[in-house]
Protein backbone atom coordinates (compact mmCIF):
# COMPACT_ATOMS: atom_id res chain seq x y z
CA UNK A 1 0.00 0.00 0.00
CA UNK A 2 1.15 3.59 -0.52
CA UNK A 3 2.47 5.91 2.24
CA UNK A 4 0.01 8.25 4.11
CA UNK A 5 -0.83 11.16 2.99
CA UNK A 6 -2.09 14.82 4.19
CA UNK A 7 -5.39 13.59 2.73
CA UNK A 8 -5.25 10.50 4.92
CA UNK A 9 -4.48 12.29 7.77
CA UNK A 10 -7.24 14.90 7.63
CA UNK A 11 -9.36 11.69 7.18
CA UNK A 12 -8.39 10.27 10.02
CA UNK A 13 -8.89 13.56 11.96
CA UNK A 14 -12.47 13.90 11.17
CA UNK A 15 -13.23 10.20 11.71
CA UNK A 16 -11.62 10.87 15.18
CA UNK A 17 -14.18 13.74 15.86
CA UNK A 18 -17.29 11.67 14.12
CA UNK A 19 -16.23 8.65 16.72
CA UNK A 20 -15.96 11.49 19.88
CA UNK A 21 -19.40 12.61 18.34
CA UNK A 22 -21.12 9.42 18.66
CA UNK A 23 -19.63 8.72 21.94
CA UNK A 24 -21.05 12.09 23.47
CA UNK A 25 -24.59 11.58 22.38
CA UNK A 26 -24.81 8.10 23.06
CA UNK A 27 -25.12 8.48 26.60
CA UNK A 28 -28.25 11.32 26.63
CA UNK A 29 -29.85 9.39 24.17
CA UNK A 30 -29.68 6.50 26.07
CA UNK A 31 -31.04 8.09 29.36
CA UNK A 32 -33.90 9.65 27.26
CA UNK A 33 -34.91 7.08 25.72
CA UNK A 34 -35.15 4.51 28.87
CA UNK A 35 -36.91 7.39 30.78
CA UNK A 36 -39.30 7.92 27.38
CA UNK A 37 -39.81 4.06 27.95
CA UNK A 38 -41.25 4.35 31.22
CA UNK A 39 -43.08 7.15 30.11
CA UNK A 40 -44.45 5.50 27.03
CA UNK A 41 -45.39 1.67 28.88
CA UNK A 42 -47.59 4.06 31.75
CA UNK A 43 -49.49 6.00 28.60
CA UNK A 44 -49.59 3.00 26.85
CA UNK A 45 -51.49 1.00 30.37
CA UNK A 46 -53.49 4.19 30.46
CA UNK A 47 -54.92 4.69 27.35
CA UNK A 48 -58.36 4.00 26.62
CA UNK A 49 -59.74 1.03 25.38
CA UNK A 50 -61.32 1.22 21.82
CA UNK A 51 -64.97 0.15 22.08
CA UNK A 52 -64.70 -1.17 18.68
CA UNK A 53 -61.75 -3.95 18.39
CA UNK A 54 -60.94 -3.32 22.79
CA UNK A 55 -57.79 -4.00 24.08
CA UNK A 56 -55.65 -5.64 20.88
CA UNK A 57 -56.52 -1.50 19.33
CA UNK A 58 -53.87 -0.62 21.45
CA UNK A 59 -51.28 -1.86 19.28
CA UNK A 60 -51.99 1.09 16.95
CA UNK A 61 -49.00 2.45 19.53
CA UNK A 62 -46.31 0.39 18.30
CA UNK A 63 -46.97 -0.34 15.07
CA UNK A 64 -47.19 2.70 12.74
CA UNK A 65 -44.47 3.74 14.93
CA UNK A 66 -42.03 1.06 13.71
CA UNK A 67 -43.38 1.90 10.34
CA UNK A 68 -42.18 5.45 10.61
CA UNK A 69 -38.74 4.23 12.12
CA UNK A 70 -38.46 2.22 9.06
CA UNK A 71 -39.07 4.87 6.39
CA UNK A 72 -36.45 6.67 8.14
CA UNK A 73 -33.59 4.12 7.96
CA UNK A 74 -34.73 3.99 4.16
CA UNK A 75 -34.63 7.75 3.37
CA UNK A 76 -31.54 7.88 5.59
CA UNK A 77 -30.09 5.02 3.56
CA UNK A 78 -30.93 7.42 0.32
CA UNK A 79 -29.92 10.72 1.57
CA UNK A 80 -26.46 9.17 2.78
CA UNK A 81 -26.06 7.48 -0.80
CA UNK A 82 -26.50 10.62 -2.46
CA UNK A 83 -24.00 12.08 -0.21
CA UNK A 84 -21.01 9.32 -1.03
CA UNK A 85 -22.02 9.62 -4.23
CA UNK A 86 -21.78 13.47 -4.25
CA UNK A 87 -19.04 13.80 -2.06
CA UNK A 88 -17.31 10.30 -2.28
CA UNK A 89 -16.89 10.34 1.63
CA UNK A 90 -17.13 6.73 2.54
CA UNK A 91 -18.42 8.03 6.08
CA UNK A 92 -21.47 8.39 4.03
CA UNK A 93 -21.22 5.27 2.80
CA UNK A 94 -21.31 3.41 6.08
CA UNK A 95 -24.21 5.59 7.19
CA UNK A 96 -26.42 4.28 4.51
CA UNK A 97 -25.05 1.10 5.48
CA UNK A 98 -26.06 1.55 9.22
CA UNK A 99 -29.47 3.27 8.24
CA UNK A 100 -30.78 0.18 6.39
CA UNK A 101 -30.08 -1.82 8.80
CA UNK A 102 -31.87 -0.61 11.28
CA UNK A 103 -34.75 0.61 8.86
CA UNK A 104 -34.91 -3.34 7.97
CA UNK A 105 -35.09 -4.26 11.85
CA UNK A 106 -38.04 -1.75 12.03
CA UNK A 107 -39.22 -3.17 9.13
CA UNK A 108 -39.28 -6.36 10.48
CA UNK A 109 -41.03 -5.97 13.81
CA UNK A 110 -43.94 -3.46 11.77
CA UNK A 111 -44.27 -7.27 9.91
CA UNK A 112 -44.57 -8.73 12.66
CA UNK A 113 -47.26 -6.53 14.74
CA UNK A 114 -49.13 -5.89 11.63
CA UNK A 115 -49.96 -9.37 11.31
CA UNK A 116 -50.39 -9.90 15.11
CA UNK A 117 -53.01 -7.26 15.13
CA UNK A 118 -54.51 -8.43 12.04
CA UNK A 119 -55.03 -11.72 13.59
CA UNK A 120 -56.49 -10.69 16.27
CA UNK A 121 -59.16 -7.77 14.46
CA UNK A 122 -59.27 -9.21 10.86
CA UNK A 123 -59.08 -12.88 11.98
CA UNK A 124 -56.28 -13.55 9.58
CA UNK A 125 -52.64 -12.75 9.62
CA UNK A 126 -52.05 -12.03 6.34
CA UNK A 127 -54.02 -10.38 3.21
CA UNK A 128 -52.55 -9.88 -0.30
CA UNK A 129 -53.82 -6.45 0.42
CA UNK A 130 -51.91 -3.75 -1.59
CA UNK A 131 -50.68 -1.82 1.76
CA UNK A 132 -49.44 -5.13 3.15
CA UNK A 133 -47.47 -6.03 -0.26
CA UNK A 134 -45.89 -3.26 -1.06
CA UNK A 135 -44.84 -3.33 2.25
CA UNK A 136 -43.22 -6.61 1.96
CA UNK A 137 -41.65 -5.51 -1.51
CA UNK A 138 -40.13 -2.57 0.58
CA UNK A 139 -38.77 -5.08 3.00
CA UNK A 140 -37.69 -7.45 0.14
CA UNK A 141 -35.99 -4.23 -1.55
CA UNK A 142 -33.86 -3.35 1.53
CA UNK A 143 -32.88 -6.67 2.36
CA UNK A 144 -31.52 -7.44 -0.72
CA UNK A 145 -29.51 -4.31 -0.19
CA UNK A 146 -28.25 -5.34 3.21
CA UNK A 147 -27.23 -8.88 1.48
CA UNK A 148 -25.50 -7.00 -1.25
CA UNK A 149 -23.19 -5.21 1.17
CA UNK A 150 -22.60 -8.19 2.82
CA UNK A 151 -21.39 -10.64 0.02
CA UNK A 152 -19.99 -7.76 -2.45
CA UNK A 153 -17.68 -6.63 -0.11
CA UNK A 154 -16.39 -3.19 0.40
CA UNK A 155 -15.24 -1.03 -2.37
CA UNK A 156 -15.95 1.82 -4.16
CA UNK A 157 -17.91 0.27 -7.60
CA UNK A 158 -20.26 -1.98 -4.62
CA UNK A 159 -20.75 1.45 -2.90
CA UNK A 160 -21.31 3.75 -5.72
CA UNK A 161 -24.13 0.82 -7.00
CA UNK A 162 -25.05 0.55 -3.62
CA UNK A 163 -25.97 4.33 -3.15
CA UNK A 164 -28.07 4.58 -6.26
CA UNK A 165 -30.18 1.11 -5.47
CA UNK A 166 -30.69 2.27 -1.90
CA UNK A 167 -31.74 6.09 -3.70
CA UNK A 168 -34.04 4.09 -5.96
CA UNK A 169 -35.63 1.97 -3.42
CA UNK A 170 -36.97 4.83 -1.36
CA UNK A 171 -39.79 5.23 -4.35
CA UNK A 172 -41.77 2.52 -2.79
CA UNK A 173 -42.15 4.31 0.19
CA UNK A 174 -44.47 7.65 -0.82
CA UNK A 175 -45.98 4.56 -2.51
CA UNK A 176 -46.49 2.16 0.15
CA UNK A 177 -48.36 5.37 2.45
CA UNK A 178 -50.38 6.14 -0.63
CA UNK A 179 -51.57 2.93 -1.88
CA UNK A 180 -54.75 2.89 0.35
CA UNK A 181 -55.85 6.34 -1.27
CA UNK A 182 -54.44 5.15 -5.11
CA UNK A 183 -56.50 1.98 -4.38
CA UNK A 184 -59.91 4.19 -3.12
CA UNK A 185 -59.98 2.62 -0.09
CA UNK A 186 -60.58 -0.76 -1.54
CA UNK A 187 -58.03 -1.83 0.82
CA UNK A 188 -58.58 -4.06 4.30
CA UNK A 189 -55.97 -1.72 6.03
CA UNK A 190 -57.49 1.42 7.79
CA UNK A 191 -56.96 4.84 6.62
CA UNK A 192 -53.40 6.79 7.19
CA UNK A 193 -53.89 8.92 10.10
CA UNK A 194 -54.47 12.45 9.86
CA UNK A 195 -55.28 15.17 12.72
CA UNK A 196 -58.34 14.15 14.59
CA UNK A 197 -58.71 10.45 13.65
CA UNK A 198 -57.65 9.32 17.31
CA UNK A 199 -60.35 8.64 19.84
CA UNK A 200 -60.13 10.73 22.68
CA UNK A 201 -56.98 10.04 25.36
CA UNK A 202 -55.11 8.20 21.86
CA UNK A 203 -53.03 11.30 21.08
CA UNK A 204 -50.54 11.36 24.23
CA UNK A 205 -49.84 7.35 24.23
CA UNK A 206 -49.24 7.65 20.30
CA UNK A 207 -47.14 11.01 20.24
CA UNK A 208 -44.91 9.08 23.31
CA UNK A 209 -44.93 5.98 21.41
CA UNK A 210 -43.17 8.16 18.68
CA UNK A 211 -40.71 9.89 20.30
CA UNK A 212 -39.55 6.55 22.15
CA UNK A 213 -38.96 4.84 18.94
CA UNK A 214 -37.73 7.81 17.33
CA UNK A 215 -35.43 8.36 20.30
CA UNK A 216 -34.23 4.43 19.71
CA UNK A 217 -33.76 4.91 15.87
CA UNK A 218 -31.74 7.40 16.51
CA UNK A 219 -29.19 5.43 19.28
CA UNK A 220 -29.38 2.29 17.36
CA UNK A 221 -28.34 3.93 14.32
CA UNK A 222 -25.41 5.69 15.73
CA UNK A 223 -24.22 2.60 17.74
CA UNK A 224 -24.36 0.75 13.91
CA UNK A 225 -22.47 3.75 12.23
CA UNK A 226 -20.13 3.86 14.76
CA UNK A 227 -18.86 0.01 14.45
CA UNK A 228 -19.28 0.13 10.52
CA UNK A 229 -16.15 3.31 11.42
CA UNK A 230 -14.40 0.87 13.56
CA UNK A 231 -14.93 -1.66 11.05
CA UNK A 232 -13.59 0.57 8.65
CA UNK A 233 -10.18 1.60 10.69
CA UNK A 234 -9.53 -1.57 11.28
CA UNK A 235 -9.83 -2.99 7.97
CA UNK A 236 -7.17 -0.22 7.30
CA UNK A 237 -4.92 -1.01 10.02
CA UNK A 238 -4.46 -4.82 8.57
CA UNK A 239 -4.03 -3.57 5.45
CA UNK A 240 -1.15 -1.35 6.09
CA UNK A 241 0.29 -4.15 8.60
CA UNK A 242 -0.21 -6.19 5.91
CA UNK A 243 1.93 -3.89 3.31
CA UNK A 244 4.65 -3.11 5.96
CA UNK B 1 -54.72 -9.51 25.20
CA UNK B 2 -52.31 -12.29 24.66
CA UNK B 3 -52.38 -10.50 20.53
CA UNK B 4 -51.22 -6.95 22.26
CA UNK B 5 -48.96 -8.85 24.77
CA UNK B 6 -47.01 -10.81 22.00
CA UNK B 7 -46.61 -7.03 19.33
CA UNK B 8 -45.37 -5.45 22.27
CA UNK B 9 -42.51 -8.14 23.60
CA UNK B 10 -41.19 -9.37 20.36
CA UNK B 11 -40.63 -5.51 19.82
CA UNK B 12 -38.95 -5.11 23.41
CA UNK B 13 -36.92 -8.12 23.42
CA UNK B 14 -35.78 -7.45 19.59
CA UNK B 15 -34.94 -3.94 20.10
CA UNK B 16 -33.39 -4.49 23.28
CA UNK B 17 -31.36 -7.44 22.35
CA UNK B 18 -30.39 -5.55 19.21
CA UNK B 19 -29.00 -3.08 21.11
CA UNK B 20 -26.79 -5.18 23.66
CA UNK B 21 -25.56 -6.54 20.71
CA UNK B 22 -24.38 -3.33 19.10
CA UNK B 23 -22.78 -2.12 22.39
CA UNK B 24 -20.86 -5.17 23.07
CA UNK B 25 -19.69 -5.08 19.59
CA UNK B 26 -18.44 -1.82 19.70
CA UNK B 27 -17.05 -2.02 23.39
CA UNK B 28 -15.17 -4.67 21.56
CA UNK B 29 -14.00 -2.95 18.40
CA UNK B 30 -12.74 0.18 20.40
CA UNK B 31 -10.99 -1.84 23.39
CA UNK B 32 -9.40 -3.62 20.47
CA UNK B 33 -8.39 -0.49 18.69
CA UNK B 34 -7.29 1.23 22.42
CA UNK B 35 -4.75 -1.92 22.93
CA UNK B 36 -3.21 -1.73 19.15
CA UNK B 37 -5.24 -4.23 17.30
Amino acid sequence: MSEATPHDDLHRHDETRLEARIQKAVGPLGVAMSLLAIAYAWTVFQAPVDSVQGIIQKILYVHPPLAYGAYLGFVVTAVAGAAFLRREREEWDRLAIAAAEVGVIFCTLMLITGPIWAKGTWGRWWSWDPRLTVTLLLWFVYLAYLLLRSFAGPGPRTARFASIYGIVGVVLIPLNYYIIEIFDKRSMHPENLERGSLGDGMGWPFLVGNLTLFFAFVYLLLLRWSIENLRARDARRAAMEGSA
Amino acid sequence: MSYLIAAYAVTVVTLVGYAGTLVRERARRRSTERDGG
